[in-house]
């Protein structure tokens, strides 16, 4: 008897050990929940006193307090890079109280950025579940036309807070079922084509930003001085580095979203125009082909290989100005820059921010996002230090008008200038929740028809299909 | 009465302790193999997937066969000529091409290692040398491929274009079978190591006064390895074939992570049934219920390659020894 008794503890206490890993975390957390929710109490309370602006706020405030004391975890916000996280500095600095709460959670890859905020808004219940996400502009729709993300009123964001937006980065984050608005950004990003002035001059004999757009305002003109560049410049430089570069100008203009409302999948003939524009650039040999994102296609800004790239707000920035292989001007190309229109207005990328359905303090998402999205001076002092094309139209035209705008890695244009219209003008009519799936089914296809492995009507039918085999609910055209 | 009572419950209670001891690993196995691999099974047979248009999830709801409908019928009627079939075919594909020549350079490796006439020197240093590839991670040699074969500068294309034998690059990675040749490659070059070491083991399970009988009798080189080695490394080399069979319909790491997009460039000709049973349940539309009918195809074909092997490397004289004991019985008790 004793000895069973003895197996029997040996045998509990292994199984004890073995679940003591998840055991110990559990017990771990609880208390650090109760550390934070003492700080989280404590933090609310500060905003509160913080925030004079209005009874409304005072007594959302108020209502979160308790929410929060009763959840009583970190506040996490979830992205896949680190920019937001460097942009929520600026919150700080504002509301210095919060940055301890707030757990910036960068996912690392946006290849698997869906698959894991997926995964974890399926358990409202965990401790790590999201109370904010980003959004990238590809996938946005597919979680503000959703249940998983609540309306920013909620949080306490009125309209007159949305005065200085560009209407496309609400249209973009408005919810098609009922009109409620999910999702806020900090940034614009039309695009603009980004081209060499030196390499224009000698070989097209082009001086200034307009007689460069006189040079390429439509796509038979952009293929003609494609042509002319390379024969030119006898082979050593192209127009553009890789095909896929004009992927964004072409997905901006289509006359429909690929999926419809009522669940009808499209094929736009805008799409045609682009297959052949990539299979000229192909077949006649009028860019580098490398692909986008490598380390060749990096490498181009600092050579004479490539003479421009199709590039918007940040990518102006964070792409061609870090890799152009000079910090001033004189060294690299640095300076040597200007952007014009380009053949079609267009615009790519962005980020948004939304609360999630199971936020556990909406005031402090609210916070968030005012102080991040529609305070003006927040924003304008983020766009004067990290040169981000910021989501107001005031601070924007406040910097143009202080001059700020004058970029001396585009030889002194005003890039401010530049985008300012376009950002108005932008049009996202053609969006929809299966933009970056679809649009990776038709790079595969366009890239087998440029090259000549297959013919358009293959490569459209076979688009069609990998369409349908993605989305059993569609039809398919 | 009482004692041998007693006595008799001494010797089960040792038994018993047993249990215990292997309790933990049933109850782990329970929970994260067998419940899943049941759940799966059930979900083959359910519509379960995400409507992306307002992000709802449809399911899971019963829907018989029309999972495997999808599965094994395209789209105009044709059977097999699936997005399915294909990604499965790559994936035999590429494991033929990697698994044949591996096999016979580990087997011709393990040999040499264990023939005491050639006794090689610094045995040891080569041994590390085949084995190291399996040692690297999947990605870094991934990236290391990715990088060699590039276009249109890698050293590859460097080489072959500075040295005038091509006029311009190749597209190493864009190009179906260049793709499919490098991805075998990798996995031959990564796993032969692996299977020498097996087969090396295997060899040395043979006594040795079976190959020096048959040098005494003056068997050459060829003639023991074809007469005495080879049938004696049956059973490791079924276990080889075998591990090797499940483990190349599993193919992953290297064509997932090789390829610019990670979908089996160019036009999914490198796509393995693993990546595309992935891309099911976790990309677009996360068809749950039709990426777990997937993976029910995948174990029918790895249970059927399996049965196959099983079938070709059975040792024909032990089962026609024991017929022959058989019939000899039934003699003998119809004698009687």
């Amino acid at each position: 008897m004793k000895k069973k008794l003895l197996s029997a503890l040996l045998s509990t206490a292994m199984v004890a050990s073995l679940l003591v890993g998840c055991g110990g975390d559990g017990g771990a957390a609880t208390t650090d929940n109760n550390a934070a929710a003492d700080n989280t109490a404590a933090a609310t309370d500060n905003t509160a006193a913080a925030d004079n602006t209005a009874a409304a706020d005072n007594t959302a405030a108020a209502d979160t307090s308790s929410d929060a004391a009763a959840s009583g975890d970190k506040f996490y916000i979830y992205s896949w890079n680190t920019e937001l996280g460097e942009r929520l500095e600026y919150v700080y600095k504002a509301y210095p109280e919060i940055k301890d709460r707030v757990e910036y959670v960068n996912v690392g890859d946006s290849a698997i950025y869906q698959e894991k905020i997926d995964q974890l808004l399926q358990t409202p219940d965990a401790e790590d579940y999201p109370d904010m996400i980003a959004f990238e502009a590809g996938y946005i729709m597919k979680y503000t036309n959703s249940d998983y993300t609540i309306p920013v009123t909620d949080c306490g964001i009125t309209d007159a807070d949305l005065a200085e937006m560009y209407p496309y980065t609400i249209t973009i984050a408005t919810d098609q079922r009922d009109g409620s608005l999910k999702g806020l950004s900090w940034q614009a990003c039309p695009g603009a084509f980004i081209y060499r002035t030196d390499l224009a001059e000698s070989l097209l004999g082009v001086t200034s930003p307009d007689e460069m757009q006189a040079k390429i305002n439509s796509w038979d003109a952009f293929l003609d001085t494609a042509r002319e560049i390379k024969e030119k410049s006898g082979d050593a430089t192209r127009i553009l580095s890789s095909n896929g570069d004009v992927v964004n100008t072409f997905m901006s203009n289509k006359t429909q979203p690929w999926v419809t409302s009522d669940s009808v999948f499209h094929m736009d003939s805008a799409m045609e125009e682009y297959m052949d524009v990539v299979q000229v650039l192909e077949s006649e040999d009028l860019t580098q082909k490398t692909t986008q994102w490598s380390d060749e296609w990096n490498a181009g800004p600092s050579t004479d290989a490539v003479f421009g790239y199709f590039g918007c707000t940040w990518f102006l920035h964070w792409t061609i100005k870090a890799n152009c292989g000079g910090d001033a001007v004189g060294s690299g190309t640095y300076g040597l820059w200007n952007m014009c229109q380009g053949p079609a207005p267009y615009y790519w990328g962005g980020t948004w921010l939304g609360a999630t359905a199971n936020c556990s303090d909406t005031a402090l998402a609210g916070q968030i996002m005012k102080s991040l999205c529609c305070d003006t001076e927040t924003i304008q002092t983020l766009s004067e230090e990290t040169l981000d094309y910021v989501n107001n139209k005031t601070a924007m035209k406040n910097l143009s008008d202080a001059g700020k705008g004058a970029y001396d890695f585009l030889g002194g244009q005003d890039f401010i200038a530049v985008f300012s219209p376009l950002a108005e003008d932008v049009d996202v009519s053609w969006m929809c929740a299966y933009d970056q799936k679809v649009n990776e089914l038709l790079d595969t296809q366009v890239t087998a028809y440029a090259r000549g492995d297959k013919d358009k009507e293959t490569a459209i039918a076979d688009f069609k299909a990998a369409v349908a085999e993605a989305y059993p609910a569609l039809t398919v055209e | 009465m009482a004692k041998s009572s007693s006595n008799k419950r001494k010797t089960v209670e040792y038994s018993r302790y047993g249990y215990f001891f292997i309790a933990p690993f049933f109850i782990v196995f329970a929970i994260f193999q067998l419940w899943p691999l049941i759940y799966t099974m059930g979900l083959a047979f359910c519509e379960n997937y995400t409507d992306t248009m307002f992000n709802v999830e449809v399911g899971p709801t019963f829907n018989g066969l029309a999972n495997f409908k999808t599965i094994f019928v395209g789209n105009d009627g044709s059977l097999f000529d699936t997005y399915t079939f294909r990604a499965l075919g790559n994936t035999i594909i590429m494991w033929l091409m990697n698994f044949m020549p591996q096999i016979l350079l580990a087997l011709l490796l393990a040999v040499w290692f264990t023939d005491t006439r050639v006794k090689m020197k610094a045995q040891g240093a080569y041994k590390i040398l085949t084995f190291m590839p399996n040692i690297i991670t999947a990605a870094t040699i991934s990236v290391l491929f990715y990088k060699l074969f590039d276009f249109p500068n890698g050293p590859i294309n460097q080489f072959f274009v500075n040295s005038g034998i091509w006029s311009e690059p190749f597209r190493f990675l864009d190009t179906k079978w260049s793709t499919r040749g490098i991805i075998s490659f990798i996995n031959f070059w990564m796993w032969y190591g692996n299977t020498m070491i097996v087969l090396t083991a295997g060899v040395l399970g043979i006594s040795p006064s079976l190959f020096e009988a048959a040098r005494v009798d003056g068997a050459s080189s060829w003639q023991i390895f074809k007469s005495v080695t080879l049938p004696l490394l049956r059973p490791i080399m079924l276990f080889t074939l075998v591990n090797s069979a499940i483990g190349g319909l599993q193919m992953y790491d290297i064509p997932k992570l090789l390829t610019t997009s990670g979908y089996g460039d160019p036009d999914y000709t490198t796509r393995t049934i693993t990546m595309y049973i992935r891309e099911l349940a976790f990309t677009g539309s996360r068809q749950m219920g039709k990426a777990a009918a997937a993976s029910l195809v995948l174990f029918v074909v790895t249970l059927f390659f399996s049965l196959i092997l099983f079938y070709i490397m059975r040792d024909k004289d032990a089962i026609k020894e024991k017929k022959a004991i058989k019939a000899a019985q039934k003699a003998r008790k119809g004698a009687n």
